[in-house]
């Protein structure tokens, strides 16, 4: 140090590199202003609502999107316990979403809808910030969806009334061809009532597609099941088995199913809507395994579920297309070249039905040899 | 006795075809276009059994069927619903309002129909 001091040269050469260092770390102090101010003008601009809570659950950051939202002011808000925020009056029904009642705890969310008083839809996320093991904080995102889900209604009544619009002109031409083969309007021939017979079908089929957009309308609206009630599963498979006689007996296929010995644990369904799943998986069984194929029906339950399944010996679904199976109108490439009619909607429907009710479906298959549809039901508690 | 049924349908051919086919089956048919007149007609004529549909000019069928069942000179009057509605709160609603069956027009042929008349009328 002495030799530093008494040396002139030394003294310029250290005073040299402490200007270097203070410029440097002016650079990047300012670099991380600027840094800091560019990352505040995207949060803040963000159309999402954007806040960061410290570690204490406080507010951090709060853009003005979600400032808005909770028609707060800035002011307020920076500093507000979390907690605080969404005990206001307009904020219950994030509340919900955002609060774990019983532990007093925010909860963790990905896209979680939630409608705010003003009819506006968001999705809600909420992220856990953690540093190692410890916890930072939480960042929670409010997406604007009002828009997307106008369009959807809109979209979903547009199928809703157009199908029942398009019923009208069909019911006409059931009625009419229906009386003219009933010789209402005099005696018809041979020929004539091969093709009237046809054309009924036709309409018919038309008529079966309309129903099944009317499903898939319902599926999108979020209002598919309407009455629930407690009931026997083997009751609703006995029925369908029955009323399907006509075709099992056109195809000649053996159908085995034994009712369970003990009566099974109670489930949860829409009656109708559970006869639709069990109806398709069926009809697809019946229609996809050539004549004199074998399907056999069992329902079985374990400590959970009730298991329903149906296994065919038919065409099976080509390997390479079993991940779109339960896609809305997709028909796979074997059943389509063999000339059975179908809308591509009866898995997509059964799996969404399957789905409201809490529980899975599945299957397994292998081509020219045989599918296997697996649904469960949780069992009534 | 022969038998009286109203038919309250807005769609001309439908109408025509329906009432074709009661006539042909030896009832007496009179008919309207909408619920306004509809509601008029079932005052007037007393018919034995209503075919209503719901989607009408003016107002609707679940107006009228409300309507009907509160007008005690008419509320016994068996009403069928005949409609192209056919989701559950539209079938639960319109029986709910009284009416004795719910028929989605595209899911029954006329035979079926009067199959159902011919039950109500015992």
């Amino acid at each position: 140090m002495e030799n530093i001091l008494n040396n002139p040269d030394e003294l310029r050469k250290v005073r040299a590199a402490l200007l270097n260092i203070l410029e440097d770390t002016d650079d990047l102090r300012r670099s991380a202003v600027d840094e800091r101010n560019k990352t505040t003008a995207i949060i803040e601009n963000l159309t999402d609502g954007v806040i960061l809570l410290n570690r204490k659950k406080q507010i951090e950051i709060i853009n003005s999107s979600a400032v808005d939202l909770f028609s707060l002011d800035k002011k307020t808000a920076a500093g507000m316990c979390f907690l605080d925020l969404v005990n206001r009056d307009n904020a219950n029904q994030f509340r919900s979403i955002l609060i774990d009642e019983d532990k007093k705890r925010i909860k963790s969310t990905y896209r979680e809808g939630a409608t705010a008083i003003n009819d506006l839809h968001f999705e809600i996320t909420s992220v856990l910030l953690k540093d190692n093991e410890e916890e930072k904080g939480f960042l929670i995102i409010f997406h604007d969806v009002t828009k997307e889900k106008l369009i959807e209604k809109m979209k979903t009544e547009f199928v809703s009334v157009a199908a029942h619009q398009l019923r009208t002109p069909l019911s006409a031409i059931k009625w009419t061809i229906q009386m003219i083969l009933d010789g209402d309007s005099g005696e018809i021939n041979e020929e004539q009532r091969d093709l009237l017979g046809k054309t009924y079908l036709s309409n018919e089929r038309m008529i079966v597609l309309i129903n099944d957009l009317l499903n898939v309308s319902r599926i999108e609206e979020g209002r598919l099941l309407y009455n629930q009630e407690i009931s026997q599963l083997e009751d609703i498979v006995e029925e369908i088995i029955n009323s399907s006689g006509e075709l099992i007996k056109i195809k000649k296929m053996n159908v085995d199913y034994k009712k369970p010995e003990k009566l099974l644990p109670k489930v949860k369904v829409d009656k109708e809507k559970m006869g639709v799943v069990i109806q398709n998986l069926l009809e697809n069984a019946i229609k996809y395994t050539p004549e004199s194929g074998n399907i056999k029906i069992t329902i079985e339950s374990d400590n959970k579920n009730v298991i329903f399944k149906i296994k065919d010996s038919g065409v099976g679904i080509p390997k390479n297309q079993q991940d779109r199976i339960f896609t809305k109108f997709f028909r796979a490439e074997n059943v389509t070249r063999m000339e059975t009619d179908g809308t591509g909607l009866g898995l997509y429907t059964t799996k969404n039905i399957v789905q409201a009710h809490k529980g899975e479906i599945w299957f397994e298959s292998e081509e020219n040899k045989g599918t296997a549809f697996y649904f469960t039901l949780p069992i009534n508690k | 006795m022969i038998k009286k049924i109203l038919v309250i349908e807005d769609d001309k051919f439908l109408r025509e075809l329906m009432s074709k086919k009661l006539i042909t089956m030896e009832y007496d048919v009179v008919s309207a276009v909408d619920g306004e007149s509809g509601l008029a007609m079932i005052k007037e004529t007393k018919p034995d059994v209503v075919l209503l549909d719901l989607i009408l000019p003016g107002i609707n069928g679940f107006e009228v069927l409300e309507k009907a069942k509160k007008d005690p000179e008419i509320a016994n009057i068996p009403v069928i619903i005949l409609s192209n509605l056919g989701q559950k709160e539209d079938i639960e609603r319109g029986l709910g309002l009284g009416a004795v069956d719910f028929m989605v027009k595209a899911h029954f042929t006329p035979q079926e129909i009067v199959e159902k008349l011919k039950t109500i009328l015992g």
